[in-house]
């Protein structure tokens, strides 16, 4: 299928590639860092420490107790009130929760006091909120009494999404179209500048050859890259992957294929290395935004809404979102595949009619 | 027999400054170059040296005329042509990162032929180099480098742009010795120069250009003859040059 000539081709531009240690890191560098610092917001709220003294022997007391320390919102450490006073002040406890002596239901001289710290006004909602939450239930308990009202929560995807598992696939799909463009277009540029095209021009190869070269080198580079940051997201973020690799993997094949072919385009058109970075940029920065990155397209403006459902970062943003979010095959994803299989068409039809050897090498 | 068959060969470039018009910048050129001739095109700047070695190599399109490189047409069948010519262009820049060892591997692969870098890049005095990168050369270095590339398929025909522009005396004089050592193998050797004694030194023929036209052509003996016939006043010493190089030594410097 593949000529020699194609292979040896191949092997040297990923040589080269590979010897480019800086452009590999700062490749990297962009992903790493996003999924690094995203991976710590949206996740589980980080409980309150609260410390509880009891000083009661009820029943009530016990089972308020209880309550309160199986609350995943609170992080209780029991003990007497001296001390925790002091944590409060030190700031290791947010709250301390004191049961007088008496605690009994409608006693009273039963109220619980809430030992706090003004300055978290952040928390004080939330504890005080939970707090009464806690001795609604409780009360309810001890009387028999059924809760009228009950909030039942569910997620209709049944699985429990961070935002870090919203964002890989779109970081992943953005990688794909950078390093595609730069592999095929800036490269191009780069090589006609420098007179290269020119020195293969002259010797018998053939443009597909060398075509077809630059699309298989890359192609393995794209994979190594994205195989490198999905490993990076599985083993340290704890990233889920719903789908099939297989599925992953050759989305991530497609989509290389039309950002290379759009390249080549790129590179036909730009007549400099200025140029080619800014008609690249024009390219890919606004889809940066628009094509669902970072943010599901919904909350786009309707206006433009269509549009960005064309681009073809969302396509394969949507695509690679479907697989990894929710283990969706490409059997699933009819829009996808027709945006896929149109973009490739119309990408390769340009590229071949754009990039003419002739002219591109002079 | 000739190896090189150039008809009325015709470059048209539009002007760039106006809509209608246009300059040929090859304009009906024919010369023939025999096997195992060393032919060089002279000429200033601008004169149509490299657009007509441009056509010939493939890289340009013919407007009109015809050319023949050992009776293959370059219009009807340039990968054929390609296979058997060595091309050294002007500008010679390579794909960073690799060596020069791989480098001619590469381009071996691009002929599909097999090559062995030592003996390539002894023939041009640069084994020691074998490990280096093209970046690490010096312009004389780079200019052999780039003549060994253009020998990885055994050409019949060289084709070398302006080889010594740019280089020092000594690396000039070097590159004199590779080219008629190429040449007593038989090679077929075209080069384009606006050096006058590079022209003297080398060539057995030379075709004068000017304004994309050939204006003369014949061995530089008779050229002399023919258009500098009153000797000069005996010189009563060398140039410049021989200055140089008696000052800094026939040594290569790189």
């Amino acid at each position: 299928m593949f000529s020699k000539i194609q292979f040896h081709l191949a092997k040297v531009f990923l040589k080269i590639f590979l010897r480019d240690r800086q452009s590999i890191i700062f490749s990297l560098f962009f992903p790493f860092v996003f999924m690094g610092a995203f991976s710590f917001t949206g996740g589980e709220v980080n409980p309150f420490n609260i410390g509880l003294v009891n000083n009661s022997t009820s029943i009530v007391a016990k089972n308020f107790s209880e309550l309160i320390s199986s609350d995943s919102l609170f992080n209780v450490t029991k003990g007497n009130e001296k001390d925790l006073r002091s944590g409060l002040i030190n700031g290791e406890q947010s709250a301390v929760i004191i049961i007088p002596k008496d605690f009994q239901l409608n006693s009273i001289s039963g109220d619980l006091r809430l030992l706090l710290d003004k300055s978290q006004i952040r928390q004080l909602r939330s504890i005080k909120e939970s707090l009464g939450q806690s001795l609604l239930s409780i009360e309810r308990e001890l009387r028999g009494v059924e809760p009228m009202f009950v909030l039942q929560t569910e997620d209709v995807k049944a699985r429990s999404l961070r935002y870090v598992d919203f964002l890989l696939p779109g970081i992943l799909a953005f990688m794909i179209m950078n390093l595609s463009i730069a592999g095929s277009g800036y490269n191009i540029v780069e090589y006609r500048r420098r007179g290269i095209l020119k020195r293969l021009f002259v010797t018998p190869i053939q443009p597909k050859d060398f075509i077809i070269s630059i699309v298989l080198a890359r192609l393995l580079i794209v994979i190594m890259q994205i195989s490198v940051t999905l490993s990076f997201a599985i083993f340290f973020i704890d990233v889920k992957i719903l789908g099939s690799f297989l599925s992953l993997y050759i989305m991530i094949i497609l989509g290389s294929s039309i950002f290379l072919c759009l390249g080549f385009c790129l590179g036909s058109i730009a007549k400099t290395q200025e140029s080619v970075r800014a008609v690249g940029g024009l390219v890919t920065f606004p889809q940066l935004f628009l094509s669902g990155v970072f943010f599901p397209i919904s909350s786009m403006p309707e206006i433009i809404q269509p549009i960005i459902h064309i681009l073809p970062l969302t396509v394969v943003v949507r695509g690679m979102r479907g697989i990894a979010n929710d283990g969706l095959s490409f059997a699933d994803m009819n829009i996808v595949l027709i945006g896929i299989v149109a973009w490739l068409v119309i990408s390769f039809v340009l590229a071949t009619k754009l990039f003419v050897w002739k002219k591109v090498a002079n | 027999m000739s190896i090189i068959k150039v008809k009325n060969l015709v470059k048209t470039y539009r002007l760039p400054e106006k809509i209608e018009g246009s300059f040929n910048a090859v304009d009906g050129v024919s010369f023939s170059i025999e096997r195992g001739e060393i032919y060089g095109i002279l000429g200033p700047n601008g004169a149509g040296k490299t657009t007509t070695l441009e056509m010939l190599e493939g890289l340009n399109d013919i407007d009109a005329g015809a050319a023949y490189i050992d009776g293959l047409s370059v219009m009807d069948e340039p990968y054929k042509v390609k296979k058997i010519i060595g091309v050294q262009l002007q500008a010679n820049e390579y794909f960073d990162g690799l060596t020069l060892g791989e480098l001619i591997i590469l381009f071996g692969n691009l002929y599909q032929v097999k090559v062995i870098p030592d003996k390539l890049l002894e023939r041009v005095n640069l084994l020691d180099k074998l490990h280096a990168k093209p970046a690490d050369l010096s312009g004389g270095q780079n200019q052999r480098f780039s003549i060994a590339c253009a020998l990885v398929n055994d050409p019949k025909i060289l084709f070398l742009d302006e080889p010594t522009t740019g280089l020092d005396p000594q690396a000039k004089r070097n590159l004199w010795n590779l080219v008629l050592e190429l040449n007593r193998s038989e090679m077929t050797i075209v080069l384009t120069t606006h050096n006058m004694e590079e022209a003297e030194t080398l060539c057995h023929r030379i075709g004068i250009m000017d304004k994309g036209k050939l204006i003369a052509e014949d061995t530089p003996q008779n050229l002399i003859t023919q258009y500098a016939s009153d000797p000069p006043a005996a010189p009563l010493h060398g140039n410049i040059e021989d200055v140089f190089l008696a000052l800094t030594g026939h040594g290569l410097r790189d």
